[in-house]
């Protein structure tokens, strides 16, 4: 458990999972569908005004086809007529096709040579300029066409001063019974062309222009200047079809198309910045749907991943608490079914443990209390008989103050072993047990040896266990105390934080095998028990743990030490 | 329905003819061998498939040309401005050659400056060209045939009938006063083929020294069903006078006979089981066009004759001068007047 791996919280990966295919599909389709919009967007500009271009043309169309359907007329119903015999009929015929279509000024019948034949009284210098007009020479040089052209220049009817636009044809008429070949002219108002130029829709300074075959401006509804200069470049340019260019600055597409029955071409200039403003406007919705939606995700995802980790995430840091020890943490039993299932079987598991691990602990305590029950009975009746023998020993030389002594001490020692059944008790107590040993010990061995005790002051009250000094200095004594007269030295400090006992005898020493095999019989490796150090070694390890030591050190002819170590406060809670 | 159709002039003598034949045929095969693979991109231009003389045409050019060629044809619906869009369009392919039926032969100037812009070698057929716009681009040709040919074989078929005397007209001049009285069913006025045909056939009455009195020209558009409108009135007004109805083509004169039946005109007075000449009420009308409706009416008896506009030769000519622009080594530029082919019309009549 401890070493488990950091990686990433379910949260984020689930976050970062649905928001990566949701902003990733977002991406994908905006960038497609405005690739597709923009692309179709800007192909429809060019589509709508090759469109309008085409309403337009069909406009003009329908114009001349009228045009030409009147001077279809007009011969077919001259048929017949003679412009010599029949003038009164033929007068009336071509001023009634005049007078019936609001935009005709004039119908005229020339012959070869210019002399009007029929038609409205002229303006007095006209007759003379016809031979030499466009119109006039281009109906003779090609007779099977109508020829539409545009002179500037005023009707040539007497009554009727505006600009007029030419329609010219050669026909045949009869003159004196005899077939002659003539022209006949239909002058139209240039009105009618601005007419159907304004029904146009071609956009904010969009415009239209009329070129003849050569690509010379013939007509141009836009307002002359710059503009109508280069997009009449620019259309002279082009022989058909359509552009986009920018006459002026606008952003226009040309398109060019011829006009049916002339030899004109209509080209249209379509002004598109309001499609390009279009593109734009639609680029930035698709932002902002774009943004909107990954951001809906965003939020969408979170709130899945959060209902999703957020039981986890709850239980993680139960099973951490429960980690550490705390077998009493909730367990929270929240979320999806699965999630309180899981969370549920948790929650029994720990109880379960719970109930073991208190069963346990009780066990272990009833166990150690025994334990250390029978290793502190283990000292008394072994020296209770040492003691009684003492005393009887004395008795029987007569030495009846060193046996109360003697008495007096047994009852102290034999007072603070069983302390009113305490565990533990003052250091000062303590060493009053082992004055108390001591003085028994030395009316027994006859004052072979002496003893001192020093302790740091302070730590006369401190509580340690009990009846853990009396079988070390019992193992110097016997071990130690030899032939000469010795001496055993008890001392007490603390140190970092644990209390160290000291008793040092003086004596041969004891060798490092020894030693050895001292340490090996404390931990119980060797069979013989009942040895006073394994006791001491045996009851500190159980009841301090690993905070208490024993360590046996020896000067070879000099001393032996042996040296507690026991933490200056145990844990109350262990007993 | 029969929609009318226009066509171009007919005529020249085929001697030349058939030497460009057999130079075209030469390159062809060149040509045929060289381009296995892929056949050459080639786009057909029609002015309208509704009309069922251009309909027919088509698949005579596609028939034509068939593994030499990949023809791709359009059809503008009989508008110029839907034309022009195809051909642009088409140009974007890059193909070897086009075949151009133009709607508004006026507007043919614009294309062929394109084409020529473009390197696009192009046939025209059917309308024909100006002159000066034919000049534009090197490559341009014009298949078609002379609209006065036709006028004038139909005059020869009145001819024919009559006797072929124009100092003695045998029994089909009714009233016997030595002229031939006419009814002319003309096409669109103004139209270029109704002026030429029209202008033909009284032309070549006059310099074959036939007398003509024309009862009436009536303009009835090249349809079928103006025909069938127009010629109740001037029948009922010229009665028995009529002695020949011309018609500037086929559709028309179908529409005329149509009523004329209907008024009385066209029974079996001899009771032979057939319709003939030789029923007093049978009455010559004269087509122009060779439609199959009317080959079939010439053989049920009513329609007398027709002139017909050879399409069949005129898809093959077009076939092989394509197949000969697209080579790998195409022919050398011609000038303008080697760059018309013209085939000739046909007369069509009973006994054929």
């Amino acid at each position: 458990m401890n070493a488990a791996k950091p990686g990433s919280s379910i949260r984020a990966s689930i976050l970062i999972a649905v928001l990566a295919v949701a902003s990733a599909m977002v991406v994908v389709s905006s960038l497609v569908y405005l690739a597709v919009s923009a692309g179709t967007l800007g192909s429809f500009a060019e589509a709508q005004s090759a469109e309008i271009n085409k309403q337009i043309v069909m406009n003009y169309e329908g114009y001349v086809t009228s045009v030409i359907e009147t001077a279809n007329y007009i011969q077919f119903a001259s048929i017949g007529l003679d412009v010599r015999r029949d003038q009164g009929s033929l007068a009336a015929l071509y001023q009634a096709n005049a007078d019936i279509k609001t935009d005709v000024l004039s119908v005229f019948l020339f012959d070869e040579n210019g002399t009007k034949l029929v038609g409205p009284p002229m303006d007095v210098a006209a007759p003379l300029d016809v031979p030499a007009r466009p119109w006039f020479g281009d109906a003779l040089e090609l007779p099977e066409i109508f020829h539409f052209s545009i002179e500037g220049r005023e009707s040539m009817a007497e009554t009727r001063d505006e600009e007029a636009l030419c329609v010219s044809k050669a026909v045949e008429y009869l003159d004196g019974g005899r077939a002659a070949r003539g022209v006949l002219l239909i002058e139209l108002g240039q009105g009618a062309l601005d007419k159907l130029a304004r029904r146009s829709n071609l956009g904010p300074g969009g415009h239209l222009l009329i070129l003849d075959e050569d690509g010379r401006l013939l007509y141009t509804s836009a307002p002359a200047g710059r503009l109508a200069a280069q997009s009449a470049a620019l259309a002279a340019a082009m022989h058909l079809g359509s552009v986009r260019a920018s006459p002026g600055g606008m952003d226009a597409v040309i398109n060019v198309n011829t006009l049916a029955h002339t030899r004109w071409r209509i080209a249209t200039v379509s002004n598109v910045g309001e499609i390009r403003a279009a593109t734009s406007r639609l680029l930035l919705i698709t932002l902002v749907i774009l943004v909107g939606s990954t951001a809906l995700s965003a939020t969408a995802a979170s709130m899945v991943s959060r209902r999703i980790s957020k039981p986890i995430g709850e239980l993680k840091e139960a099973m951490l608490r429960i980690e550490g020890g705390d077998l009493d943490a909730p367990v929270p039993v929240s979320g999806q079914r699965e999630m309180a299932l899981l969370s549920h079987a948790l929650a029994s598991m720990v109880a379960r443990i719970r109930e073991l691990m208190q069963s346990l602990v009780a066990e272990q305590k009833e166990k150690r209390k025994t334990e250390l029950k029978a290793l502190q009975n283990q000292i008394n009746p072994h020296f209770l008989y040492n003691t009684l023998d003492s005393i009887v020993w004395l008795a029987e030389r007569g030495r009846s103050k060193d046996v109360i002594t003697c008495v007096v001490a047994l009852a102290r020692f034999f007072r603070i072993s069983i302390s009113r059944g305490e565990l533990f008790i003052p250091i000062e107590d303590e060493i009053a047990h082992v004055e108390n040993y001591l003085t028994i010990q030395g009316i027994r061995y006859v004052e072979r040896f002496g003893h001192s005790v020093s302790l740091q002051p302070g730590m006369h009250g401190m509580k340690v266990m009990k009846l853990i000094l009396q079988p070390i200095i019992e193992n110097a004594i016997y071990h130690g105390v030899g032939d000469e007269a010795g001496h055993i030295a008890i001392r007490g400090r603390v140190e970092g934080g644990r209390i160290v006992f000291s008793v040092t005898n003086t004596g041969y020493g004891i060798s490092e095998e020894k030693i050895t095999e001292m340490y090996a019989i404390m931990k119980g490796e060797g069979e013989r028990s009942g040895v006073g150090i394994r006791n001491v070694y045996q009851r500190l390890k159980l009841y301090y743990g690993d905070g208490a030591d024993l360590r046996i050190s020896s000067v070879p002819d000099e001393s032996t030490t042996v040296a507690l170590y026991i933490p200056a406060s145990p844990p109350e809670a262990r007993p | 329905m029969i929609r009318p159709s226009a066509r171009r002039r007919a005529g020249r003598p085929s001697g030349r003819g058939a030497a460009l034949a057999v130079a075209l045929s030469a390159l062809a095969a060149g040509a045929a061998v060289t381009c296995a693979p892929a056949p050459p991109l080639v786009g057909l231009f029609l002015y309208e498939r509704a009309d069922p003389y251009i309909d027919e045409f088509a698949r005579q050019i596609e028939e034509e040309a068939r593994g030499g060629l990949s023809v791709v044809a359009f059809d503008a619906g009989n508008s110029q401005l839907i034309q022009n869009e195809q051909l642009l369009s088409f140009l974007s392919k890059k193909p070897a050659a086009v075949m151009l039926n133009p709607v508004d032969r006026l507007a043919s100037y614009a294309l062929a400056r394109r084409l020529k812009e473009a390197g696009v070698p192009v046939v025209f057929f059917n309308r024909e060209p100006l002159a000066r716009d034919l000049e534009i681009w090197e490559r341009s040709y014009y298949v078609g045939a002379r609209a006065e040919q036709s006028g004038q074989m139909q005059a020869e078929l009145a001819m024919a009938l009559f006797g072929g005397d124009p100092a003695g007209l045998n029994r089909r001049d009714l009233n016997g006063d030595g002229a031939i009285q006419l009814l002319i069913l003309k096409g669109e006025q103004g139209h270029q083929d109704a002026e030429l045909r029209t202008k033909a056939l009284l032309e070549s009455f006059d310099a074959a020294g036939y007398e003509v009195e024309v009862l009436a020209i009536e303009v009835a558009n090249w349809k079928f069903d103006e025909g069938y409108e127009k010629i109740g009135p001037l029948a009922r007004t010229h009665g028995g006078r009529v002695e020949l109805v011309a018609s500037n083509n086929d559709a028309m004169a179908l529409g005329a006979i149509a009523r004329l039946r209907q008024l009385g005109y066209f029974k079996d007075d001899n009771r032979d089981g057939s319709m003939d000449g030789r029923d007093e009420s049978w009455l010559p009308v004269l087509g122009i066009d060779g439609l199959k409706e009317a080959q079939d009416s010439i053989r049920e008896g009513y329609l007398y004759g027709t002139v017909e506009n050879d399409s069949l030769s005129m898809a093959r000519a077009m076939v092989r001068l394509a197949v000969s622009l697209v080579a790998p080594e195409p022919p050398p530029n011609r000038p303008l007047a080697e760059r018309y082919i013209w085939i000739d019309y046909q007369p069509f009549k009973a006994a054929d």
